[in-house]
């Protein structure tokens, strides 16, 4: 018997379930916090994009008709996203378990997109220079624009000789706050729908990647023997080819769609998380809780899924993190060398142009790769405290019970 | 053991075959797939011409068969043992020892083994440059920080790690490349490939102007060296500080002269402050070997300066020297991501071993502190940096892609991209086969590694 | 003649942020030739106090509010004693490094409880060894290093020294690595040893030679020698004196027959009378003749695979033959030491493990090849209780719902409410509180999560229960209320119980038949009574002759 932690005195806890008592933990470390600010930061940006960067005016008076453009113009993708935000708030508050939300906001955006698609239809030309050119006219009574008043796909045609200009350079009347790039648009505008990309993309990817991971590995973990090897030279071919490599055979042959990236990087990188779940089910088997359920003759659904599945996600989480970290830079990197989305805005393919022309473009290196790397940070300091959360030790010493 | 590598090796196989039958199910699966059609696309021929060159592309490569027939010829192909190919493309006999036959490039109209040869090396002299020095400079920062658990530069290093660890490849290259490689700001490094048309020319090693100028400047680069190393070896901690505080503004002062002119303004102040923080922190680090690595750089450096300043004469820098200022950026580039994770891994290796068991038992044996951590801890430490190592050079090999774009270095990675990019159906296969082939011996030699170390480990 | 005196010890311990008094005002004194047992159940402060005696405690986050270790001069001749003595007795905890360093393994040697972990595996033997020579005899040229490390092991009893030197420590036994630990510690020639639990991680046959040579090595050189343990036996096999602590403090301190025949202070006569062997013993009502699980012959073999293909050339004898019965109302002990098969017999014999040959009768059943979905059925009537109460119980989930689960799964009670009701008289039965359904597992003790998982097992309402030493972790004050419970259960509800343990104490009190198991077959099987008075098999003599029993020692000692 060694000296347990019982020098604590025996104190009485409250009650707490493990993962609130993981998010107690986590909210202590100032590196999470940061990291938690930064993510809610782009989440709201990626979410209000249409009003905080849009050529569109929010609200304007014409000849004495009232309108708004931008709500005119938001494409069913905008209304999703604030749906799902909207969602995500109503079911953190309201006092649910965690798969619980989980399900329930997928389901709830599920739908919220299926009616999106079928209702919303905003006008399929669109003119960017139209309301400059009204303003010329002094036809506008009122105007309300955006904050910053570009779209991300507005070459600013009706200015000639646009073309890669430093930030709060331009003349005529422009004020681009962090430059534009190659063929005219705002730099600012793009990076902040770039964000949708790279948060959409983060998630989903790695999301499919879980899912697979999961599955392959608690087969793999639980039922061993043939399953086992054949599972084990699966995930041996999917971690011996270097990623960016299958990547860019994937993407080069199949076509630069978002929803393909978002399965493409899902599927190159499971192979972790299902030698991850593999091992911590091989773990759990010989746990005593566990053989006391095989014990009470539980059927096999609810060991899978109430006993050994819980109990394993610890390392999951962790690598989830730092999974969706690399998600994000594997979509930079493909946009970096050129064979990312095509036209949706991207930080890399920005990142691109810095060097591309015979001159360094210092802010289309500094903003974009910034905003990269401080999402990429951002996600691995939250993995790295997540990591000390669920380890029990740094849990006992931080105040848990003896 | 002889019997484990030999499972191994054996096992290696049916790994590989996956690898290409993955990398062909994608070509293969593609709209457009891998057809004679892609290659003569483009081309302005007359219609006949194109259908007689389609057919020559279709015999040659055997392209208008199915993929699984297409995916066997392959095979035949780069195996010892098989059919040999003749000139115009039909099988010939079967043979138990023939050359493998990796194909030729669609778009290079080369053979593959050539392009290999010629551009495999570049990868792995920029990848076995890199290994050394992750290791050797994260072993350094990781036991300073185990040794000074909690201290100032343990927090301080634990952040920085982290956050070097999160700089994007792209980024830091871009970076490097824009100020440090460009016309604009600093010029001090040659902005794309590995070495200069002239270099080829030149001598082995650098040409001065007369043995008079070689006196001086060993004699400046001696002497500079010498005196910083001493100085950062034996002065007091205060000193060292104020000193590189010092020198750093001098040298970030310089580096604005040299883009806006002497006149001080906004940016040399700002330079001049960066560089005495930078070097004023890097002179008070507490690990004598770090700071005598970078006072012996600084020093060389300065020897070089105050060498030229004072009128040696350098006729050309000669080939080493060319090539190794074509190398330095591109070596950074590649090796910081794995040096922060190595560091952070090593950090928490030996804190994990500084408390365990056996380390107490060192310390009831009177074995001083330091003692326990070179003696015991450390090789129990390495365990984890060797499984670790096997993971290190596939994903050098990834950022070799990103680096070689980036410097326009002629690698493998570069060649990867173009393959894939142009549907080169033979380089992608072959290109993917060598990096396979190259992670899976990764794996072997880390596990033949972990087994030397490690006694308790025995593969029977 | 003093060796080492603490004075009003205090230490305090940080986990980080706060700072806790683990030892409280302690003072002892530990004299030449003699050994001092420190006792007490975990978290008393024994381990703290004696890791402080050698200043090992982690650097920064101990502190001494007040206090003295005094370390007396050593007046042997010893020849090569390094220079530097004192002529009076040095603080050791305002003592510098240096000197600490000349002191431990030098003056003090130390060994530690787990001897799995406590040498480095990637150095030999002969090297680590050698390391403490070098250290503080320095004068010793490498060839007399070499000779003396041989002669080292040979002292400790190690068979076949001259090559074992070369040996790495994971290809040796536990009992063999404590004897090199203590080759180690004593290679010096120190005058004072300090044994943190030496022998609890170890077999009780294993455990017997371990004392044997520690008494023996003490009496050879008139060491001092400060032994902490938890085990009354070993107190009563070894000490001369003896110390009682309790939460940082010295309850009671003395020489050993008047402490455990006439302790004075209340907790140790508790803790005394809490020994299994002394808990007083309730008239058992008689035994119904029909056996509810009945072994035959059941055997579980494990195929050993070696070579290029992995094939089978051999099988590991788990269990090897192994027929035993069990009634309703009675307790059978299944005995043995680690490694002869007791835990996979058990798990076999649930079907957690399929069994390779032989058969398992339930309530005259054979259930041995019956398929799960039958099995599941059956499960009802066995159920089982572990030994870790740290992995017992689902971390995740509340109290309530691992009560409630089985019971839904078989169809017991009508609704949740009902279920929910038996829960909470459940846990009145085993002494727990009600409000404990809404409760995690890390909120409870070892002992109380001990309780709940028989809880959990009793829930099922089963005729039948598997004991795997389930109070072997726990504290001797909790065993014997966990012990007095199951006891209380049989007897009220007419249980079938097959105990496994290695405790002696336990058996005599809770068992009516035991079972001695050794390499996979039993040796000797009858009512308790008998077996303890008259053993038959010789492997069952050794084995009770090697078992410290406090009452067999303290009879000798009269």
């Amino acid at each position: 018997m060694t000296e347990t932690a019982s020098l604590h005195g025996g104190r009485a806890l409250r009650s707490r379930s493990w993962s609130r008592q993981v998010l107690a933990a986590l909210l202590k470390r100032l590196g999470a916090r940061i990291g938690l600010v930064w993510i809610a930061a782009l989440v709201l940006v990626a979410t209000f994009a249409p009003f905080i960067a849009n050529s569109h005016p929010l609200y304007m008076v014409v000849d004495g008709a009232a309108s708004s453009p931008a709500l005119r113009h938001m494409e069913p993708l905008d209304w999703v996203w604030l749906c799902g935000f909207a969602l995500a708030v109503v079911l953190l508050l309201l006092p649910l378990k965690a798969w619980q939300r989980l399900l329930g906001w997928l389901l709830g955006v599920a739908a919220c997109a299926a009616f999106a698609y079928a209702t919303v239809s905003p006008p399929a030309l669109t003119i960017y220079e139209q309301y400059r050119e009204l303003e010329a006219d002094g036809r506008v009574e009122r105007l309300i624009r955006a904050p910053i008043p570009y779209s991300a796909k507005d070459y600013l045609r009706d200015f000639a000789d646009t073309g890669i200009e430093a930030p709060l350079a331009a003349g005529d009347g422009r004020v681009h706050w962090l430059g534009t790039e190659e063929n005219g648009a705002d730099v600012a505008a793009r990076m902040i729908h770039a964000a949708r990309i790279a948060l959409g993309i983060g998630f989903i990817a790695t999301g499919i990647a879980l899912l697979i991971g999961t599955l392959i590995g608690g087969l793999m973990g639980y039922f061993s023997g043939v399953v086992d090897i054949i599972g084990m030279r699966l995930v041996e071919i999917f971690e011996a080819i270097p990623t960016l490599f299958l990547l860019l055979t994937f993407v080069a042959f199949f076509g630069r769609s978002i929803y393909m990236m978002m399965i493409i990087i899902g599927i190159t990188s499971w192979s972790g998380y299902a030698r991850y779940v593999r091992a911590e089910f091989l773990k759990l088997r010989e746990q005593d809780f566990v053989q006391a359920a095989v014990a009470c003759g539980l059927p096999l659904w609810s060991i899978l899924f109430r006993h050994m599945l819980p109990n394993g996600i610890a390392p999951l989480l962790v690598a989830a993190s730092f999974g969706v970290a690399s998600a994000i830079l594997a979509e930079a990197t493909l946009s970096f060398l050129g064979l990312g989305l095509v036209d949706d805005p991207s930080w890399g393919q920005m990142l691109n142009q810095a060097v591309q022309s015979s001159t360094f473009n210092w802010w289309l290196a500094v903003f974009p790769g910034g905003a990269i790397f401080l999402t990429v940070f951002a996600y691995n300091l939250i993995g790295e405290a997540l990591r000390d959360a669920v380890d029990p030790h740094t849990q006992r010493t931080a105040g848990g019970a003896s | 053991m002889l019997i484990y590598l030999l499972r191994r090796v054996a096992l290696m196989i049916p790994t590989l075959f996956g690898i290409t039958i993955v990398v062909f199910v994608v070509m293969a699966a593609a709209p457009g797939g891998i057809s004679a059609q892609s290659l003569v696309d483009g081309t302005n021929l007359e219609p006949e011409t194109r259908q007689a060159l389609e057919d020559y592309y279709n015999r040659l490569y055997g392209l208008d068969q199915p993929p699984p027939v297409q995916y066997l010829r392959w095979l035949n192909n780069i195996s010892p043992v098989g059919f040999v190919r003749e000139a115009d493309g039909s099988l010939g006999t079967f043979s138990l020892w023939k050359a493998p036959d990796l194909g030729v490039s669609f778009r290079y109209g080369r053979p593959v083994t050539d392009l290999l040869a010629e551009r495999l090396p570049i990868t792995l002299l920029l990848n076995l440059l890199s290994i050394p020095l992750i290791y050797a400079v994260s072993i350094a920062i990781g036991v300073q920080a185990a040794r000074a658990r909690g201290g100032r530069f343990d927090v301080a290093s634990n952040v920085l790690l982290l956050g070097l660890w999160s700089v994007p490849t792209m980024l830091a290259g871009v970076l490097f490349i824009g100020f440090f490689a460009s016309e604009q700001y600093w010029r001090w490094f040659p902005t794309a490939g590995l070495v200069r048309r002239e270099a080829v020319d030149q001598t082995f090693l650098p040409w001065l102007g007369g043995p008079g100028d070689v006196l001086l400047l060993a004699v400046l680069i001696g002497a500079s060296t010498a005196l910083l190393v001493w100085a950062a070896a034996c002065a007091p901690t205060r000193a060292r500080r104020l000193g590189g505080a010092l020198l750093g503004g001098v040298l970030g002062y310089l580096m604005a002269t040299d883009l806006h002119g002497p006149s001080p303004g906004g940016l040399h102040l700002l330079l001049a402050l960066c560089g005495a923080f930078a070097c004023g922190a890097l002179a008070g680090l507490p690990s004598a070997f770090l700071r005598i690595a970078f006072a012996g750089g600084v020093g060389l450096g300065l020897g070089v300066g105050l060498a030229r300043v004072a009128g040696v004469e350098i006729v050309h820098g000669g080939y080493l020297f060319d090539r190794g200022w074509h190398l330095v950026l591109p070596v950074i580039t590649l090796s910081y991501g794995g040096l922060a994770f190595l560091a952070k891994l090593t950090r928490s290796s030996l804190l994990e071993n500084m408390a365990a068991d056996y380390a107490r038992t060192a310390r009831a044996k009177g074995v001083a502190e330091d003692d326990v951590l070179w003696r015991h801890v450390f090789r129990n430490s390495l365990l984890p940096l060797i499984t670790v190592s096997a993971t290190l050079l596939p994903s050098l090999l990834a950022g070799s892609v990103i680096v070689e774009s980036i410097f326009s270095i002629d690698g493998m990675g570069k060649l990867a991209v173009e393959a894939v990019q142009t549907r080169d159906r033979e380089l992608v296969l072959s290109v993917t086969l060598i990096s396979g082939l190259l992670t899976l011996a990764g794996y072997l030699l880390a596990d033949i590694a972990y087994a030397i170390v490690d006694p308790r480990v025995s593969y029977d | 003649m003093k060796l080492l005196e603490i004075d009003g010890l205090v230490t305090e311990l940080s986990d980080g942020r706060n700072w806790l008094r683990a030892v409280d005002g302690v003072s002892l004194c530990v004299h030449r030739g003699e050994t001092y047992c420190l006792v007490g159940e975990s978290g008393s402060g024994k381990s703290v106090t004696a890791l402080s005696a050698m200043c090992l405690l982690p650097f920064a986050r101990h502190r001494h509010p007040g206090g003295r270790i005094l370390l007396y001069p050593d007046v042997r001749a010893t020849p090569g004693e390094r220079p530097g003595g004192h002529t009076e007795a040095v603080d050791l905890l305002r003592a510098d490094e240096a000197f600490l360093g000349s002191v431990r393994g030098g003056r003090i040697g130390m060994i530690f409880q787990e001897p799995m972990t406590s040498l480095n595996p990637v150095l030999t033997i002969g090297e680590q060894l050698d390391e403490a020579l070098r250290l503080h005899r320095p004068e010793l040229s490498t060839q007399e290093r070499a000779e003396r490390v041989v002669e080292a092991l040979a002292e400790v009893r190690m068979p076949d020294p001259a090559s074992r030197v070369r040996e790495y420590p994971h290809r040796l036994s536990g009992g063999q690595r404590q004897r090199v630990m203590i080759a180690m510690a004593l290679i010096c020639e120190p005058i004072l040893l300090i044994a943190d639990e030496p022998t609890t991680a170890l077999d009780v046959t294993v455990q017997a030679g371990i004392l044997n040579l520690m008494r023996e090595l003490q009496e050879a050189r008139g060491m001092g020698m400060l032994f902490i343990t938890h085990d009354f036996g070993v107190v009563a096999r070894i000490a001369d004196r003896v110390g009682v602590m309790r939460r940082g403090e010295l309850v009671e301190n003395g020489p050993v027959g008047q402490v455990l025949q006439t302790p004075r202070h209340a907790y140790t006569q508790g803790l005394i009378g809490a020994l299994p062997e002394r808990l007083a013993r309730a008239p058992r009502p008689p035994l119904q003749p029909r056996p509810l699980v009945a072994v035959r012959d059941l055997q579980v073999h494990f195929p050993v695979r070696r070579g290029f293909m992995r094939r089978v050339v051999d099988h590991f004898r788990a269990v090897d033959g192994v027929s035993l019965e069990v009634g309703a109302g009675e307790v059978v002990a299944l005995v043995g030491e680690s490694g002869c098969g007791k835990t996979t017999l058990g798990r076999a014999l649930l079907r957690l493990l399929e069994p390779t040959g032989g058969s398992v009768e339930l309530d005259g059943r054979d259930i041995t090849r019956l398929p799960r979905k039958s099995l599941r059925c059956l499960r009802r009537r066995m159920q089982v209780v572990f030994q870790d109460p740290g992995s017992s119980l689902n971390p995740r989930l509340p109290i309530l719902t691992t009560l409630i689960e089985p019971m839904r799964v078989h169809g017991i009670g009508r609704d949740d409410e009902d279920r929910r009701t038996r829960a909470e008289q459940l846990l009145e039965r085993v002494e727990m509180p009600a409000d404990s359904l809404w409760r995690y597992p890390h909120e409870f003790s070892g002992g109380q999560r001990q309780r709940l998982a028989i809880a959990r097992a009793l829930v099922l309402e089963p005729g039948f229960i598997l004991c795997d030493e389930i109070t072997s972790a726990l504290d001797v004050s909790v065993q014997a209320g966990i012990l007095r419970l199951l006891r209380r259960l049989v007897d009220e509800q007419g249980l079938g119980m097959l105990f496994i343990t290695h405790n002696m104490g336990v058996v005599e009190f809770l068992a009516d038949r035991m079972a001695v198991m050794h390499e996979g077959r039993l040796v000797e099987t009858g009512p308790t009574a008998e077996v303890l008075a008259a053993p038959r098999h010789a492997y069952t003599r050794k084995l009770l002759a090697a078992v410290p029993r406090l009452d067999t020692m303290l009879a000798a000692t009269d």
